[in-house]
């Protein structure tokens, strides 16, 4: 199959030293525009089509080598190139950070290899590729949203094997899942889950939706706009569309929690809805910061500004606690929660 | 601002990039030249190649030198490379006895077909210091030898002496279920263009092995012989040798030689008999490129052990296949490196509310440390 396709020399170099020749030139003169050859990206592009006509499944892609190490968003910088064109905006995020150094990196092959525009505003990018966050700013159905995957399979935590848990997600089997998280309710007294926490879409296949904190797990339910989540040394990709059901894990009396910041608020902007990071400093005190460090700018300047200000006739924003529809627990309604706890065991 | 995390912009990475290309220059001595490295290093530039899945002594010289000798940085830059290369075609298959074989020891017997042929080896070479490298005086001491143009030794193949008797089981008769993918000699499967799925084809867990990282492939292959297995093979032979590459001409259709390689092959037996009622060794198999025997010792150990489908961890396919690729598994070990503080505030988090609960519930008891699961 692999080798009807037709598709011209990737370079017209005559020599492995003018090639080299190429690769030494600031554009990359040599490779082929946005790096990958037209074959692969089409091969990516078809994985996108399958992933989002089956949200949340793992759809298999012949991941490619990338200039970049395996692990640094090497699946997401194969899908994002294959999706850009000249006329695109990219954005790329790292923890939060457009200035990081890998979100850099990844920036800089992208302005050199596919010549787009970037941009830090997450409003005014058509294309995001992130690691582990989802920008505070609600998406929109323009944009596509991509998320750098290290781990695919949210069975992984209960067994290795990939052949396995495949069948597992056949025959939609998620009982040893259901079990672990029931054993971490008796061990723990609730859910020990961090990051990563799995999630059912559209009531079908359980998904990872990569590193991302439960803060940003609601904002996958009921999008507007198309996230795509790529892992390049898995070789595999997938995708929840725009307005597909999104539901974490859970049980009755063990409601999802997301992370709790006890009524801080970011040191720069002051808000108080967004997630923030901690950090220790050399005085030995604790300060809070916004993670999303471009929404916190503009918060900086007008510190009302919501985080659908930028989406007309509707002020509906996503994520804790600004959306009415996500629980956001206060310390209160914890201390209520314990009370009960404590008294049930008590009848016990 | 000493408290933002690990933050920068793009011209502190091209600093970064100087200061490690600084490393390589600032020494006082000239530099080594490509040419150097291809001639001299021969074994980094194979493994290189090797891991890689390229063979390209030129390139690979180019990113020894550039990857200032980590091998596995190397081989990272020669596959970059090379996953921006189209695939024209495969070559066609060739016999290792028609290889120009520069080395070949057969354990299994004390004499074989040809000869044993010992080559070039350190291997009874007492491991001392050369402390007279200081001064290379670059003298060749086999100039004064007095050696007679001969043919290349075209080799017997030990295995087949086995074969011709039956004794050796032929992996190409097994099927893992369903359609025979391995007797389809047309077209073997290719990792580099499609994901391998489990139960994955022989050919795509031979080619995986085949691109494993060298200590990967060596210390799985050791841990069948150390007793987490059974595989204990004898070496039907070890060769290396320039192994011709044919293709089929476009236009008159005849095999025609492009070019040689330089690999190392094994061909093992194992005592562990596949059927018993028509007792059959266990064959292993392994060729990489360069000279690296102990990788293609430690390929055909894990190629028998796959086979074999048992509980030692070499014994399954999936975890090896998983973990031998030093590429992915570089990468995602450094990958660590990166900036982890918004997972690692979602795990103050759950740590902190788990220890308050325990708190809590046992006030008079103090709470057990519990591990939380970092696992991204």
């Amino acid at each position: 199959m692999t080798d009807e396709r037709a598709v011209g020399p990737v370079t017209d170099a005559e020599s492995v030293e003018d090639l080299l020749d190429g690769v030494r030139d600031e554009g990359l003169a040599g490779y082929n525009y946005a790096y990958l050859d037209e074959h692969t990206k089409r091969e990516v592009r078809r994985g996108v089509l399958k992933a989002i006509a089956l949200p949340g499944h793992q759809v298999p892609f012949a991941s490619r080598e990338m200039p970049l190490a395996r692990g640094w968003g090497t699946g997401g910088i194969q899908a994002s190139l294959s999706l850009l064109g000249p006329e695109d905006t990219f954005k790329v995020i790292d923890q939060g950070s457009d200035e990081s150094v890998n979100a850099a990196n990844i920036r800089r092959l992208a302005t050199r290899t596919a010549d787009v525009e970037t941009t830090t505003d997450a409003t005014e990018a058509s294309v995001i590729q992130t690691r582990h966050r989802i920008p505070e700013e609600v998406l929109d159905d323009e944009q596509i949203l991509v998320l750098q995957v290290p781990i695919t399979d949210p069975l992984r935590r209960v067994d290795g094997s990939d052949d396995a848990n495949r069948q597992r997600h056949a025959h939609g089997n998620y009982s040893k899942m259901w079990v672990a998280l029931y054993e971490n309710v008796v061990e723990y007294g609730e859910i020990k889950l961090s990051s990563r926490y799995p999630v059912l879409v559209d009531d079908r296949y359980l998904m990872d939706p990569s590193p991302i904190p439960r803060w940003d797990v609601s904002k996958l339910d009921d999008a507007d706009n198309l996230f795509l989540f790529a892992a390049g040394r898995e070789a595999r990709m997938y995708a929840v569309p725009p307005h597909t059901d999104v539901e974490p894990l859970a049980f009755d009396d063990r409601q999802f929690q997301v992370e709790r910041f006890s009524e801080q608020a970011c040191e720069y902007c002051s808000s108080e809805d967004t997630f923030l990071t901690e950090v220790e400093t050399d005085d030995g005190n604790r300060r809070y910061a916004c993670n999303d460090t471009a929404f916190c700018e503009k918060r900086q300047t007008d510190s009302e500004l919501s985080k659908a200000h930028h989406r007309e006739g509707t002020d509906h924003a996503w994520g804790p606690p600004t959306d009415p529809n996500v629980p956001y627990e206060t310390d209160g309604d914890r201390e209520e929660h314990r009370t009960a706890d404590a008294s049930r065991g008590e009848e016990e | 601002m000493g408290y933002v995390a690990v933050e920068a912009g793009e011209d502190v990475i091209q600093r970064a990039e100087e200061l490690f290309e600084k490393q390589r220059v600032a020494g006082e001595s000239e530099q080594v030249s490509v040419e150097q490295v291809d001639e001299q290093f021969t074994r980094l530039t194979a493994q290189a190649m090797s891991e890689g899945g390229l063979y390209a002594p030129r390139l690979a010289a180019i990113a020894v030198k550039q990857a200032q000798g980590d091998t596995a940085e190397a081989a990272f830059l020669l596959r970059a490379y090379r996953s921006t290369l189209e695939r024209w075609g495969s070559s066609t298959p060739t016999e290792t006895v028609d290889s120009f074989t520069t080395r070949r020891v057969s354990p299994a017997y004390k004499d074989v077909p040809g000869g044993q042929v010992l080559g070039a080896t350190k291997d009874y070479t007492q491991r001392l210091l050369d402390f007279e490298l200081t001064d290379d005086d670059g003298i060749d001491p086999t100039d004064d030898w007095d050696v007679e143009a001969e043919d290349p030794p075209q080799l017997r193949n030990v295995m087949d002496v086995l074969r011709e008797q039956g004794l050796v089981h032929d992996p190409a008769g097994d099927s893992d279920g369903g359609e025979d993918e391995s007797t389809d000699e047309t077209e073997p499967f290719d990792a580099t263009r499609d994901p391998v799925t489990y139960p994955a084809p022989r050919s795509a867990i031979l080619q995986e092995l085949a691109r494993g990282e060298t200590g990967a492939v060596t210390a799985l292959g050791y841990s069948e012989l150390r007793g987490y297995g059974q595989v204990h093979p004898t070496l039907g032979e070890v060769r290396t040798g320039e192994l011709p590459v044919t293709i089929e001409h476009p236009y008159t259709g005849d095999e025609v030689e492009v070019t040689s390689a330089t690999v190392t092959e094994t061909e093992c037996v194992v005592p562990i008999y596949e059927k018993s009622d028509d007792p059959q060794f266990s064959f292993g198999y392994g060729l990489v490129f360069g000279r690296n025997e102990r990788k293609a010792i430690g390929m055909s150990i894990l190629d028998a052990a796959i086979q074999l489908d048992g509980e030692g961890p070499a014994q399954d396919a999936e975890f090896v296949l998983d973990v031998v690729d030093g590429i992915d598994s570089f990468g995602f070990i450094e990958h660590l490196k990166l900036p982890h503080y918004v997972t690692f505030q979602s795990i103050l988090d759950r740590i902190r509310s788990i220890r308050e609960r325990t708190t809590a519930a046992s006030a008079d008891e103090a709470p057990a440390p519990r591990e939380v699961n970092a696992d991204d």
